[in-house]
């Protein structure tokens, strides 16, 4: 079975590195897994956003019409994304940035103050890793380890002095209980 | 290096150029692969490599065609709209024999299009821009992994058959990151000592040219090189099938446009409709052979492709009338996806039984 998530945000809000965490967690976890950026006229402060396909086969296509989960972590996102949520799929959103205009009753809503719970506590360009660290209560196989060492692998090659405040981001995320 | 790791398509076709052996690059930055360029501009410089960001496209194949006549390994990569630009000198290393390897990460076109993947360029591949009666040879990888296999092969090709090899891959492929393995380079070293301008010391000078001057040497020169490509057709023509044992419709797609017919054809085979593969691998030389041995036995061949229309032809070719031949596409953008797919290869089963 095919499974695909979108995460969005802001430029500089880290979405393509966490798509790329996300990515290799699941690939840790014995999934096929594709990750497929945006790409084109982006920016910071533009929008951007990556698809993760994961799969128990080959995975077929990338840059598909809809997603099964949507992350949106800002109001842009959400707003541009939601058409796109599949049918009893799922959109998660940064509720500091979003307001949630819930124009769709056949999707669920999940929401964490993502960029608030890094601010407060110091990780300010973590919001990411809130994200993800909240998405281990949505998603049962993913978990902390799995992620730690997703990140672990990701800042390889001169950026692993990020390793522990990343790591304490997604901690912040996981403490936090994701709200309907 | 044969841990499983994450990477983009673009980083697997250069790292896997670096296993291959690259001597030299020579390229111009383009959207959607000029990360094959950033990551070779660090370590070709870490490995004492010769890199060369040429001032543009023209240059940097010119510059290919140069370095490859001494027998070098010698890679440039680019895309559609500025591969276009390098179809003489093309024609010219097919004439003149020598082992270049040309990545092109296909965006839309036609003139400067847009940089989103399409695979407008199959006519560009195979039958080329350039003049006269050349072919180069033309694989298509399908993902990231073959991304790697297929540069390998590019390269062990080029050398083998002194002829320009072209890994054909769409800006889907080069920007997507998928699990993939390098291994080792798995080809044998080809000797070029016969023929590569290295240096006349010690024994007589050698020329390499493809002006003809006379009828006889022109006439001679091209029944060579196509007693060459024949050889290249025998051995190295390459395709992938699945399911066709017992196919009544079989579906036609290259590249990473496969992913998505794979998909299309596990749903239709729990539907009942019995659909097969075929996915040439390389483009040139196509397996016209087989597709039209398979041609003979299924009702329907449909051909999926990110164009208006290209590689359908070289099927209809192969099919020899044997089979009905449709096709699904669209030009550029969002690639089909596997309910569009499966919803076109009813509509086509429904307007052929209409027909009946």
């Amino acid at each position: 079975m095919e499974q695909n998530f979108i995460i969005a945000g802001f430029g500089g809000q880290g979405v393509l590195f966490a798509g790329k965490v996300l990515a290799n967690a699941f690939m840790f976890l014995g999934n096929n897994v594709t990750w497929y950026p945006c790409y084109g006229a982006e920016m910071r402060g533009g929008t951007v956003n990556c698809e993760i396909v994961i799969s128990d086969e080959e995975v077929s296509s990338v840059h598909k019409e809809n997603a099964d989960y949507i992350i949106a972590l800002n109001q842009l996102s959400f707003d541009r994304f939601l058409s796109k949520v599949k049918s009893g799929g799922m959109m998660f959103s940064n509720s500091t940035l979003v307001d949630e205009n819930k124009l769709r009753t056949d999707i669920e809503y999940l929401s964490a103050p993502m960029t608030q719970i890094a601010n407060e506590s110091g990780y300010s360009k973590l919001a990411n890793m809130v994200a993800l660290g909240a998405l281990t209560n949505i998603i049962p196989a993913l978990n902390e380890n799995v992620l730690a060492k997703a990140i672990q692998k990701v800042l390889e090659g001169g950026k692993e002095k990020f390793f522990e405040s990343n790591l304490e981001a997604l901690k912040l995320g996981i403490g936090c209980l994701a709200l309907a | 290096m044969s841990e499983k790791v994450l990477i983009k398509g673009n980083y697997a076709i250069a790292q896997a150029a670096l296993n291959a052996g690259l001597e030299c690059y020579f390229g111009y930055p383009i959207t959607p692969q000029t990360e094959i360029g950033e990551y070779l501009s660090g370590e070709m410089y870490k490995r004492n490599l010769a890199y060369v960001c040429a001032e543009s496209e023209l240059a940097a194949i010119n510059m290919v065609l140069g370095a490859s006549s001494t027998g070098a390994k010698t890679m440039t990569t680019s895309s559609s709209c500025a591969v276009a630009l390098m179809q003489e000198a093309l024609s010219y290393a097919c004439a003149d024999e020598v082992p270049v390897v040309l990545v092109n990460v296909m965006r839309a076109g036609p003139g400067l299009g847009y940089i989103y993947p399409a695979q407008g360029d199959y006519y560009q591949a195979v039958k080329g821009g350039g003049n006269g009666d050349y072919k180069m040879t033309v694989l298509a990888p399908s993902t990231v992994q073959e991304c790697i296999d297929l540069t390998y092969r590019a390269f062990y090709l080029a050398h083998k058959y002194r002829n320009p090899t072209m890994l054909l891959a769409d800006g889907l492929l080069g920007q997507m990151m998928e699990p993939a393995e390098f291994g080792e380079y798995p080809y044998p070293e080809v000797d070029n000592s016969s023929w590569a301008l290295t240096g006349a010391k010690g024994r007589d000078g050698r020329a390499i040219y493809s002006l003809g001057a006379c009828e006889e040497k022109q006439i001679k020169r091209i029944y060579h090189l196509f007693e060459k490509y024949k050889q290249i057709a025998e051995n190295e023509t390459d395709w992938e099938e699945l399911n066709t044992e017992d196919a009544d419709i079989l579906l036609v797609a290259f590249g990473s446009m496969t992913r998505n017919i794979k998909a299309a054809m596990n749903e239709l085979r729990k539907e009942g409709i019995k659909a097969g593969i075929l996915r040439p691998i390389t483009l040139s030389p196509f397996p016209t052979q087989r597709i039209n041995e398979i041609s003979k036995q299924v009702n329907n061949i449909i051909v999926v492709e990110m164009n208006m229309g290209q590689m359908v032809n070289d099927v209809k070719i192969a099919v020899e009338g044997n089979a009905k031949v449709d096709l699904i596409n669209r030009p550029v953008g969002q690639w089909l996806s596997v309910e569009e797919i499966i919803t076109g290869v009813k509509k086509v089963l429904e307007n052929s039984y209409a027909s009946v």
